[in-house]
């Protein structure tokens, strides 16, 4: 209750949600000069790893003329204006002098299959394989002692400077020992807020660890929370979704590289540029959707001719992420394109709230009177049928209490 | 007039017409706002999508309805502790004679009107009590029916300007945290809120036909003449 109070507290305070897309002509000189001055002094660092952003451009057969459609695209996306595309392109060279922490806790390591995927890497993913990634748990070579002292290595020697990316939830339940790791069993939690204390911000990637995600799913038997509920006074970006889109995380990096500031957040901390908008309004099948077009069972004419999955349960009109515009996998793709409803992956709670692939009033929850679930108008139909037998009782009581008192003074 | 009676004035004439848009309005809400919910009937396949538009219909209905719930509201907040005929404030306080009233008016109802202890010359305390109760459902519809309404102005922007949306998140947004956190909790609120409102209403229409037949009052009158009868030493009572 004192978090939802501060939840509150802290909504009155902020900003609204509102994306501010054009700040003004001064406001973009300022900042263009500053991220130049950065991108120079950056220049002089040494990068961390031996990859070349260039050389691996090549390699994967991606053009310069390739390269600089999607440089302005992010730079767009990141709401910038066009002049900054040639600052975006710089950055994405030197993402190299990045140092990245990537943690792995509860959850499917689904994101850093989103970080990797892709049978031929696109740009996005190209750039997140030169992220000077010093650590991490599921992917590295190293193991045991061996990786744990890379990881204080790394943790001393980019002290304050490197990014601390998480996935996953963390289990708080029984002391945390649901999840441990390393020789000392070290408890997830513990090697959080340990490799947190030093990191210049927390990255918090997929569902999971934003919102607890599934391991938090009702009735959460570890008491999963996700990284904000643990890590305070820290600068903390949320990426949520179900895996986060490699768009979003390279989105956040670039930002960070180019300005060294967080981009702007939103009340659950989501990068605005990512979490702004709502799909409903960006989706290809919005037209059916005020039209009253639904497809109405997998397959049938309406499925066939790409109506909208409303009726099947998409839950785009409640979630706000940009997976309607920017897509997955370099644009190729997503949910609703393939024909099947969106399940609200970037919102919290969603397993339980969004994932039931059905319309909002067909879905079993939990009543409020509790036991056995059902749905909201299952629950309404109950509490109605028992108003109209009440009201039955009442009537028919009445009537012959009435006749009653007709007879009896008649008798008198 | 029978002989023995004595016409009392029970509503005003804005306070009917203020019922009536209520009750077409609710009908209007609960037809759109059920469609809205879980679309009930079909399209023809064959028409053109440009002919039909049959969701944005519903929603355009279940916004104007909401409009219009929102004016009506103002008027009755208004009229609620100003009103120069009767302010319903004064029979919610919880003092001894509202409380007395309050549960003579329910024996009479348990007890199948054998009790008739009251003065029925004014609108009672229970009867304000079920009153607010309607008006705090009506408000809580109205505050997450606009935080629904205001994840389509995402961009913070709408065609009457962006203080629009920023207004109806300052004063909207805390339902999210009230309800359980998602954007969800409060559609599902807002959707059990309707079972609750339409309760409400089933057992209103009971309780007023009810009281017109045991009451012998011509209750039910008062919603269109603004006034019903009451037997002259009963209105005598304090």
């Amino acid at each position: 209750m004192s978090d939802r109070v501060e939840a509150v507290k802290k909504l009155f305070t902020s900003k609204s949600s509102r994306v501010e897309t054009n700040k003004g002509d001064t406001y973009y000189q300022d900042l263009f000069e500053k991220c130049e001055a950065r991108l120079n002094e950056m220049r002089s660092h040494t990068p961390a790893n031996k990859l070349d952003f260039t050389d691996l451009l090549e390699e994967n057969g991606i053009d310069r003329r390739e390269f600089m459609k999607w440089a302005s695209a992010t730079t767009a996306m990141l709401m910038l204006p066009p002049m900054f595309t040639p600052l975006v392109a710089d950055a994405a060279v030197m993402m190299n002098r990045a140092p990245v922490i990537w943690l792995e806790l509860q959850d499917c390591a689904g994101n850093s299959e989103a970080l990797l995927r892709a049978d031929g890497p696109k740009i996005d993913e190209i750039v997140l394989d030169i992220i000077s990634l010093e650590y991490h748990e599921t992917l590295q070579a190293a193991s045991g002692f061996q990786a744990e002292k890379q990881l204080d290595e790394a943790m001393e020697h980019f002290k304050g400077k490197y990014l601390l990316f998480v996935e996953g939830a963390i289990p708080m339940g029984m002391n945390g020992q649901y999840g441990t790791i390393g020789a000392a069993g070290e408890t997830f939690h513990d090697h959080l807020v340990r490799c947190a204390e030093n990191a210049a911000a927390v990255i918090a990637v997929g569902s999971c660890a934003t919102f607890g995600g599934i391991p938090a799913a009702s009735p959460n038997p570890t008491g999963a929370v996700g990284v904000m509920d643990v890590v305070k006074n820290k600068p903390l970006i949320n990426i949520p979704a179900c895996p986060a889109n490699p768009a979003n995380m390279v989105g956040v990096i670039l930002h960070y590289v180019l300005t060294g500031q967080v981009p702007e957040l939103d009340s659950l901390l989501r990068p605005k540029f990512a979490f702004g908008y709502r799909i409903h309004d960006n989706c290809e099948r919005r037209a059916h959707f005020d039209a009253g077009e639904y497809v109405e069972e997998w397959g049938d004419k309406g499925a066939q001719n790409n109506f909208c999955l409303y009726k099947m349960g998409c839950k785009g009109p409640m979630t706000f992420n940009n997976c309607s515009i920017v897509r997955y996998n370099e644009a190729v793709n997503w949910p609703i394109g393939v024909g099947r409803g969106c399940i609200g992956c970037s919102e919290p709670d969603f397993w339980d709230k969004y994932a039931y692939e059905r319309p909002m009033a067909d879905a079993k929850i939990k009543a409020p009177t509790g036991g056995v679930e059902k749905t909201v108008d299952e629950f309404g139909l109950g509490m109605l049928t028992a108003v109209g037998i009440g009201i039955g009782i009442h009537a028919a009581a009445s009537a012959i209490a009435g006749k009653r008192e007709k007879s009896g003074e008649s008798h008198e | 007039m029978n002989e023995g009676y004595k016409q009392v004035k029970r509503m005003t004439p804005a306070m009917r017409i203020i019922h009536w848009v209520n009750a077409i309005c609710m009908i209007g809400a609960i037809a759109t706002g059920l469609y809205i919910g879980h679309p009930y009937y079909q399209t023809f396949m064959a028409d053109g999508a440009v002919d039909k538009y049959v969701m944005a219909w519903n929603r355009y209905g279940h916004f104007i309805i909401a409009i219009l719930f929102d004016v009506t509201s103002v008027l009755i907040v208004y009229l609620y502790f100003f009103s120069r005929f009767e302010k319903p404030y004064k029979k919610v306080i919880p003092n001894a004679k509202n409380w007395t009233e309050f549960k003579d008016v329910v024996v009479n109802l348990v007890t199948l009107n054998r009790k008739n202890e009251f003065n029925s010359t004014h609108s009672d305390s229970f009867n304000t009590v079920y009153f607010t109760i309607f008006h705090l459902l009506l408000l809580w519809m109205l505050l997450t029916g606009l935080q629904m309404y205001v994840w389509g102005l995402g961009s913070g922007l709408s065609s009457i300007g962006s203080w629009w949306p920023w207004i109806l998140h300052l004063s909207t947004d805390w339902t999210l945290y009230v309800t359980g956190g998602s954007k969800m909790d409060v559609r599902l609120s807002h959707h059990y809120t309707m079972w609750f409102v339409i309760c409400w209403i089933v057992f209103h229409i009971y309780y007023q036909v009810w009281r017109t037949i045991f009451w012998k009052e011509a209750d039910i009158a008062i919603v269109i003449g603004g006034s019903k009868f009451v037997k002259e030493e009963k209105a005598n009572r304090k």
